[in-house]
């Protein structure tokens, strides 16, 4: 097993540096020379330049920038931002750091219990009106993008009944509509998941006995199906995060609300590429920590994982 | 990417089948119907916009500013009095190009990079393969977004994106397919045989990687539907005076309060777009996957 760790953690290694170095690559992309656009009216002012481009270090050769970022980065120093002048990136994204998990957190928490109950109630119903109704639901709501469906709600729910703000973020009812915007997605997906499981599951073997040997339909439903449904639900959590952290961007941007994901946008239009490329950092580190999570958790849950040759590529 | 690919083992190439018979099976499901029709829909709408259209899609008039509904602008105007409906439809041919544009770098590069990991392994697999974990490794839209903030928006970049993201789902599919055609034994056959490896990959594999490609390509269109919207959205998409649904529900949403028409016709095109793509998809899985077709 710990070897298995071992060799899992080092697998991300590359990845991981990888995003470093896009990352920094998308840094010197920034149309325009940054240090120009700050001094703006000042641009005659050569001393002020020229102690600009040494405090941001752009006055060195590109692969000692390099090597500064990557030491940065290790010691969670994320470079100077381009649009608020000398200020640390870090102190930039400060403010919004925990709105954006805080979002995708509570949308989570909604997602899989609901997703696993709708999942099962629909697969119980095989073939009923129910059954294609809910299921043709279930592939919009995997489908659509999160800020169409957001018309709808916002036009329903909070103009015509009232019943919640249009957008902000500070209280609960503020976070109502985000939450559940993002939430729909991931709902939809565990359903349809589930679903497939549970149908799968119920023509096992296992499941006969269970029923010949006289229990209730409804207790082999909830003791002996649903529970080995939830070992192959728990390697989705890594693709459901990976939309969630995608979705804090649209959600953020469509509500308003001062998370990461809007920042990040709203730094792309300022040119402010450290702040937004800081974002994508770490997301990605994030999204790459949980996949790995993920991997080990089902390594402990079904042994042939971890014995297998690594991973089995493909679909 | 979104979906666990479609794994189909050992499948005969459509000509194989009866063609009646497939077209007999699609008619029957009611979701692959449903889906059929509704991207027949909007390629017609995206193919004949320019004489569909009422209007031209920059056409601005002063009197249409915000307009209601009526008979004139049938689903009102935009913040410029520009014809909704004549830019939804013009929406279409945007989207459906980019979704087009997107599949034909793809699906050759995807299809060659996969079937030569799968079918040559060693060095050529290791390389193709990380190369795609790369990919994978960050969150699909957000690669997209970083890729469209170092281009700079627009059309091109959008296409580029969303190939960068798209491809690695494209050629592991095809490499797990080729990995499992391997073991055929008309493969080995061909290998006796003395056929070159790129023939056996061009006659013999390639047909049965098709079919699967097929139902990824499906459900990828409603993906890339969906993912130029979205960035579309959030300005660093498509760009103006072209008309895209994601950029219509972004000026749409500032007015919902007042004059709700443009982000709810926007929106229910591109779900209505999304939706009959996937399920077209899902009902050529259907079709296709001996598992579900025998039971």
């Amino acid at each position: 097993m710990k070897t298995y760790v071992l060799r899992r953690a080092l697998g991300l290694l590359p990845v991981l540096l990888a995003a470093v170095v896009l990352t920094f690559v998308a840094n010197q992309f920034v149309p325009g020379d940054p240090i120009t656009t700050l001094l703006s009216d000042r641009s005659g002012d050569a001393a002020l330049e020229a102690r600009l481009r040494a405090e941001y270090g752009l006055d060195r050769p590109l692969w000692r920038q390099f090597g500064t970022y990557v030491t940065g980065i290790l010691r969670g120093d994320f470079g100077l931002s381009f649009r608020f002048a000398s200020t640390p990136v870090i102190e930039v994204i400060a403010p919004g750091l925990l709105v954006s998990p805080l979002l995708a957190g509570g949308a989570l928490l909604i997602a899989v219990p609901l997703g696993v109950a709708l999942g099962t109630f629909v697969a119980l119903r095989r073939n009923s009106l129910a059954d294609t109704l809910v299921v043709l639901g279930l592939v919009a709501g995997t489908s659509v993008p999160n800020f169409a469906l957001a018309a709808f709600l916002v036009y329903v729910l909070s103009i015509r009944l009232g019943w919640l703000p249009v957008a902000g973020w500070g209280t609960l009812s503020q976070a109502v509509l985000p939450v559940l915007l993002l939430a729909i997605p991931p709902i939809a997906y565990v359903a349809r998941l589930s679903r497939t499981y549970m149908l799968e599951v119920l023509q096992q073997d296992y499941i006969r006995t269970a029923r010949a040997k006289g229990l209730s339909r409804r207790l082999v439903v909830y003791r002996h199906a649903l529970r080995n449904t939830l070992v192959p639900l728990l390697t989705t959590i890594g693709i459901i995060l990976g939309g969630l952290l995608s979705g804090t961007f649209v959600i953020e941007t469509l509500f308003n609300i001062p998370g990461l994901g809007r920042l990040a946008i709203q730094s792309i239009f300022a040119r402010d590429y450290p702040v937004t490329m800081a974002i994508v950092l770490l997301f990605t580190f994030f999204y790459a920590g949980i996949n790995l999570v993920v991997d080990l958790l089902y390594g402990v849950i079904d042994p042939r994982i971890r014995l297998g040759a690594g991973r089995a590529g493909g679909a | 990417m979104t979906e666990p690919g479609p794994a189909i083992p050992a499948i005969g190439t459509l000509e194989e089948r009866a063609g009646t018979d497939i077209w007999r099976r699609f008619r029957r499901s009611r979701n692959a119907r449903l889906g059929g029709g509704l991207v027949v829909l909007v390629t017609v709408a995206a193919l004949a916009a320019p004489w569909l259209a009422p209007y031209g899609y920059e056409d601005t008039d002063l009197l249409a500013v915000w307009a209601e509904p009526s008979g004139a602008h049938l689903l009102g105007g935009d913040a410029l009095g520009r014809d909704v409906l004549s830019r939804l439809i013009t929406g279409a041919r945007v989207s459906l190009l980019v979704a087009v544009s997107v599949l034909a770098l793809t699906l050759p590069v995807g299809t060659l990079a996969g079937m030569a990991a799968g079918y040559f392994g060693g060095w050529v697999d290791s390389l193709l393969m990380r190369s795609a974990d790369i990919v994978f490794a960050f969150p699909e839209l957000i690669l997209a977004i970083v890729v469209a903030a170092m281009l700079g928006p627009g059309t091109g970049t959008v296409i580029v994106a969303l190939a960068i993201v798209w491809w690695p789902g494209i050629a592991r599919l095809t490499r797990s397919l080729t990995l499992a055609l391997r073991t055929e034994l008309f493969v080995d056959a061909a290998i006796v045989s003395g056929t070159r490896p790129l023939t056996i990959l061009v006659r013999h594999v390639l047909p049965n990687v098709v079919p699967p490609l097929l139902v990824r390509a499906s459900i990828g269109v409603g993906f890339i539907v969906m993912a130029e919207a979205t960035l579309s959205f959030l300005g660093i998409g498509v760009q103006e005076p072209l008309p895209t649904w994601g950029g219509m529900i972004r000026d749409g949403l500032v007015a919902l309060r007042t004059d709700p028409h443009l982000a709810l016709s926007a929106s229910a095109a591109l779900g209505v777009t999304i939706v009959g793509f996937n399920l077209l998809g899902d009902g050529l899985r259907d079709l296709l996957d001996p598992r579900v077709r025998d039971r």
